[in-house]
């Protein structure tokens, strides 16, 4: 070999390296999965609501993949999730029962959709892609919501059949099989995450997050990544909507609604962008402390959670999980950091 | 981070295995948990409260033990029509609450998720808030409706406009699915009665501006107008905007189903409702001396405001139709089945009027009655003008 | 012909209506660059202090309309003092959690208050019914609304154009440091706007309580709105916010007059194609 040969072999490992080492799983994301899959061991457990916490972590998390990675804001997420679940609901309409293929059809439609969204707001930044997000987000719920012959409309897609997953595991009214078929597609999607955000298609959204001009001027593909972000992040949602669909054999436009946009946004805001698990742990949160504040006072639980936001935002500034992370890092300043997922110093 | 992790999974389960409210503490046998699954929270949370109320006098009337078991009622929170949620509660009320009897889900979209649940675990249930045709019946044979069926509140007006001489109707119904319906039900009734359709509009959901769709129904001009909204700031505002753009000074009839005159928000609407005629199974002023007690009853004990809507009535008929049918069982297991054969097929006297349930699939037969809005002794009332009997639910 | 009059002025009134609702969050979040979406909550309070006023105390509906300006103003400053003092220097997320979290909880104190269901909102005598203008018969509030807008639109611009106070907010807004340093009271100015602001968003919603109902959960239903006419006017500037607002309200109402259909629609592609086309907003500076 010769010396530049060696110099860009020697590069090249060292960038396969830093991958590597990036991408290697630590023992507390596995305990962490761990923990989930063992809440269906824990007495009392409400099953049903865990699976719809696993949905809402996986499109919490696929809302991360844009506003976190990319720093893409966006107000109408809620449409890629609802495609997804109507895919799934017509699917289970017309005869297309089987589970996991109707997800996959859900994810590329939904990716399709999610990519085409991405070509047309490409050069749109800041307050202006609030609104154009927001404002398809209400025209297609708009569209579905009225069209009552062809969607069901509030009533819902009628005639919604899922089969049992590998023809054995029907959806029961526990919510065993929701709880297991939720989490073990979250879970894999979220490996898939994990992947994409560790490559260096990740690393190029981060870099785009932060410094544009610089990543033109390495040459990054600065533009078609917003659409292929757009595809990934849409992809996930759809995924999610999917599942909800299966998992309650129902699907209306409030899969849809701006209510869900919102509320996707204030729960990734809550467990912290930028870090794939923060959408999971803010669906922890959100969702089993609303239900709590919802049973213990029904009429006035919109303050107590108000309150909590109030709260997050006060005292956990940037998320629940960074400002943990950092109070870690202040009891134990002298351990060896591993290569995080922020941009390294320049 | 991994650490922090892990130490909010683990909070996490701890919070979660600690909160779990009554869960499976071993059952009485003479126990019957009832579940209440109604919006207490939100836009609609006056309906929930409006059903707790109802039911607190009625278990101060007739007690709380029925068929010599006793009650326990078993509340959630459906948040509104949010069929996500509304599915999920069942189920938590029905497996692990283990509830024999349920009034709720309100609304259609949560009634239908909630359906193939009840079905299966063969839980008797009550729409006491839901409209729509075919939510009671084959798919879900263990349910009885105490509320309405569409085409009961939306027909009649047809006939009762053409016999008054307004042949040409208007008709502005809210776009979605329930509005669909009312309009396809109106216009056909209205060809029945050889009626004219002086035009249709459908009137989104979110629509806080009126004045377009008003100068619409002016350019057509119709001798009546026909509306359906829901209750809400939909109902509220288009009987406000009818009112201050003249429509109804010019002449025109303004009629519509009870949903925008109901009494729980027409103080809202003032005196723009005044003269309005709605089509409904219930008001405050029928004049029979079980609703004069019933009214007189409820305010005592629960305050003026709010005020009595038709959604009390058809908690309250549930509750008398539940205590009845288990009265009937008393000394034995609860059977839904039996529950249920007692019910169906049966006739009640109600504060509204007699209503009975049809043998076949649950649904309720009830006199509709048309009224008219006017003030009396100082409060907007809907004044019973006709009688129409024992109306069916097709 | 005089049917499309008659829309064309019902939409020109809407239009001076979503100017008054959402020319208090073009003021604070241009001027300020804070994401303030409690101004909704501002809104829903003046609407309530408007109902109070006039049904509990008896006061006439525009003697009303001072004292909700002024106590939205005082409760906007408690409520910026106490709270939004400290989140002006993070970002745009942060803050639309904070006020959102706010939001809610202004929807518990009005249900907890004045109860959950919709107020029973009369205008008096000489405002209602309809007038015959120029062969046309248009209704009186409206005409109503258009004057007050108008003056609303006339004063706020000449005020930030023309007076001594303008130049001082201007100058504190483009470049806060320099504007102390020439020994202007940035505190004071900032907490001045912030309690205008806040006003200006009461006196909207009492305002337009008569037109779009008042129950607790109002914020949420308009929140859309406002968001939507102060991005498409753009940020922060008066003259953005009227021209967005006329453009919508006229767009929504000749929409729903001549294709009903897609009604509900026209508001948003309209939004979603101006944005596309002028991301900054109609009026908007690039900053």
């Amino acid at each position: 070999m010769s010396a530049l040969e060696r110099l860009t072999s020697d590069h090249a490992k060292a960038a396969t390296g830093y991958f590597a080492l990036l991408a290697r799983w630590n023992i507390w994301e596995v305990l962490f999965w761990l923990a989930l899959a063992g809440m269906y061991f824990v007495p009392n457990v409400d099953l049903v609501l865990m699976s719809q916490i696993f949905i809402w972590g996986l499109f919490a998390m696929s809302l991360d993949i844009l506003l976190g990675y990319r720093g893409i804001p966006s107000l109408g997420h809620a449409a890629f999730f609802g495609v997804g679940a109507y895919v799934a609901g017509y699917c289970g309409k017309f005869g297309w029962t089987e589970p996991i293929s109707a997800l996959v059809l859900a994810m590329a439609i939904a990716a399709i959709v999610g990519w085409l969204t991405g070509k047309l707001v490409q050069r749109v930044t800041g307050v202006g892609l609030l609104m154009v997000t927001l404002g398809l987000n209400l025209i297609l719920y708009d569209l579905v919501h009225r069209s009552t012959d062809l969607t069901g409309g509030d009533d819902g897609l009628q005639g919604v059949t899922i089969a049992p997953v590998f023809g054995l595991f029907r959806f029961d009214i526990f919510g065993r099989t929701a709880f297991w078929y939720a989490l073990i597609m979250a879970f894999l999607l979220f490996a898939v995450a994990r992947a994409v955000v560790k490559s260096p298609f990740g690393l190029a959204l981060l870099g785009a997050r932060e410094n544009p001009r610089r990543m033109i001027m390495l040459g990054a593909p600065v533009e078609g990544d917003v659409s292929r972000a757009f595809a990934l992040g849409a992809a996930l949602a759809g995924a999610a909507g999917a599942l909800l669909t299966q998992t309650t054999q129902f699907v209306s436009p409030n899969t849809l609604s701006f209510q869900r946009s919102a509320d996707v946004l204030v729960i990734l805001i809550i467990g912290g962008t930028g870090r794939l698990y923060g959408g999971f742990v803010g669906a922890l949160v959100f969702l089993i402390l609303r239900d709590w504040l919802a049973a213990i006072s029904p009429v006035y639980w919109y303050f107590w959670i108000g309150l909590l936001l109030v709260i997050v935002v006060s005292f956990f500034r940037k998320g629940l999980l960074p400002s943990v992370e950092a109070l870690i890092n202040r009891w134990k300043p002298s351990k060896a950091e591993e290569p995080s997922q922020r941009v390294p110093p320049a | 981070m991994k650490i922090a992790l892990s130490l909010l999974a683990a909070v996490s389960v701890v919070v979660l295995s600690g909160f779990n409210p009554s869960g499976s503490s071993a059952q009485a046998q003479d126990t019957v948990k009832i579940g209440i699954l109604q919006s207490y929270s939100g836009i609609t949370s006056l309906g929930g409260q409006q059903t707790d109320s109802t039911i607190k006098l009625f278990m101060k009337k007739y007690g709380d033990t029925a068929g010599g078991k006793k009650i326990e009622l078993v509340r959630r929170d459906t948040t509104g029509p949010n069929p996500e949620v509304a599915k999920r509660l069942v189920q938590e009320v029905v497996t692990r609450e283990k509830v024999q009897l349920l009034i709720g889900p309100d609304f259609t979209p949560n009634t239908l998720a909630a359906a193939p649940i009840l079905m299966e675990a063969k839980v008797p249930s009550f729409v006491t808030g839901a409209a729509t045709t075919g939510i009671v019946g084959e798919k879900s044979k263990y349910s009885t409706r105490t509320f309405f069926a569409v085409p009961q509140l939306c027909k009649p007006l047809a006939a009762y406009a053409v016999k008054n001489g307004w042949k040409r109707v208007f008709v502005a119904v809210a776009d979605f699915a329930p509005g669909h319906d009312c309009e396809k039900y109106f216009i056909e009734a209205l060809k029945e009665a050889s009626g004219t359709l002086a035009g249709n509009l459908r009137i989104p959901v979110s629509n806080p501006e009126f004045s377009g769709y008003m100068q619409r129904i002016r350019d057509a001009k119709p001798d009546a107008l026909f509306i359906f909204m829901p209750i809400g700031e939909l109902s509220i505002g288009i009987l406000r905007a009818v009112n201050d753009s003249g429509l109804k000074a010019s002449g025109i009839k303004i009629m519509g189903t009870g949903d925008i005159t109901d009494e729980t928000y027409i103080d809202a609407v003032g005196d723009a409702a005044l003269g309005t005629i709605t089509t409904g199974i219930y008001s405050t002023q029928h004049d029979s001396a079980l609703n004069k007690e019933f009214v007189k009853d409820y305010v005592a004990l629960n305050g003026a405001k709010p005020r009595i809507g038709w959604g009390a009535i058809a908690t309250w008929d549930a509750m008398r139709m539940t205590y009845d049918a288990l009265n009937a069982q008393a000394g034995a297991k609860f059977d839904p089945e039996k529950f249920v054969s007692y019910i169906h097929g049966r006739s009640f006297e109600s504060p509204r009027g007699p209503i009975t349930i049809d043998k076949t699939n649950g649904d309720i037969v009830q006199n509709i009655y048309i009224r008219r809005v006017d003030k009396v002794n100082g409060v907007l009332e809907n004044v019973e003008i006709e009688t129409l009997k024992n109306v069916g639910f097709k | 012909m005089s049917s499309i009059l008659t829309v064309l002025f019902n939409g020109i009134a809407y239009g001076f209506l979503l100017f008054i609702m959402s020319v208090g969050l073009s003021v604070t979040l241009g001027m300020m660059n804070f994401v303030n979406l409690a101004q909704a909550s501002f809104s829903m309070f003046g609407g309530y202090v408007m109902v109070t006023a006039m049904q509990s105390f008896g006061v006439p509906f525009l003697a009303s309309l001072p004292i909700v300006f002024i106590v939205i103003g005082a409760l906007s400053i408690v409520v910026e003092r106490l709270i939004f003092r400290h989140f002006y220097n993070t970002d745009d997320l942060t803050q639309v959690l904070l006020t959102i979290g706010l939001v809610f909880m202004s929807i518990a104190i009005a249900t907890y208050f004045w109860g959950g269901t919709y107020q029973r909102i009369d205008m008096p005598s000489w405002l209602t019914g309809q007038r015959a203008v120029l062969g046309l018969t248009l209704e009186t509030y409206r005409i109503f609304l258009i004057a007050i807008g108008a003056a609303m639109a006339i004063i706020l611009v000449l005020g930030l154009e023309r007076t001594q106070l303008g130049a001082m907010v201007r100058a504190c807004v483009d470049n806060r440091r320099v504007a102390g340093a020439c020994g202007l009271n940035t505190d004071l100015i900032f907490a001045l706007t912030f309690a205008i602001g806040g006003g200006l968003a009461g006196l909207g919603g009492a305002l337009s309580a008569n037109l779009l109902g008042l129950d607790p959960n109002f914020p949420l239903r308009y929140l859309v709105y406002l968001l939507i006419i102060v991005s498409v006017g753009g940020m922060g500037t008066i003259s953005g916010t009227l021209i967005a607002g006329l453009a919508l309200g006229i767009a929504d109402v000749m929409g729903k007059y001549y294709f009903p259909q897609f009604g509900g629609f026209v508001i948003y592609v309209l939004t979603v194609a101006c944005m596309l086309w002028r991301p900054h907003g109609l009026l908007g500076r690039q900053t």
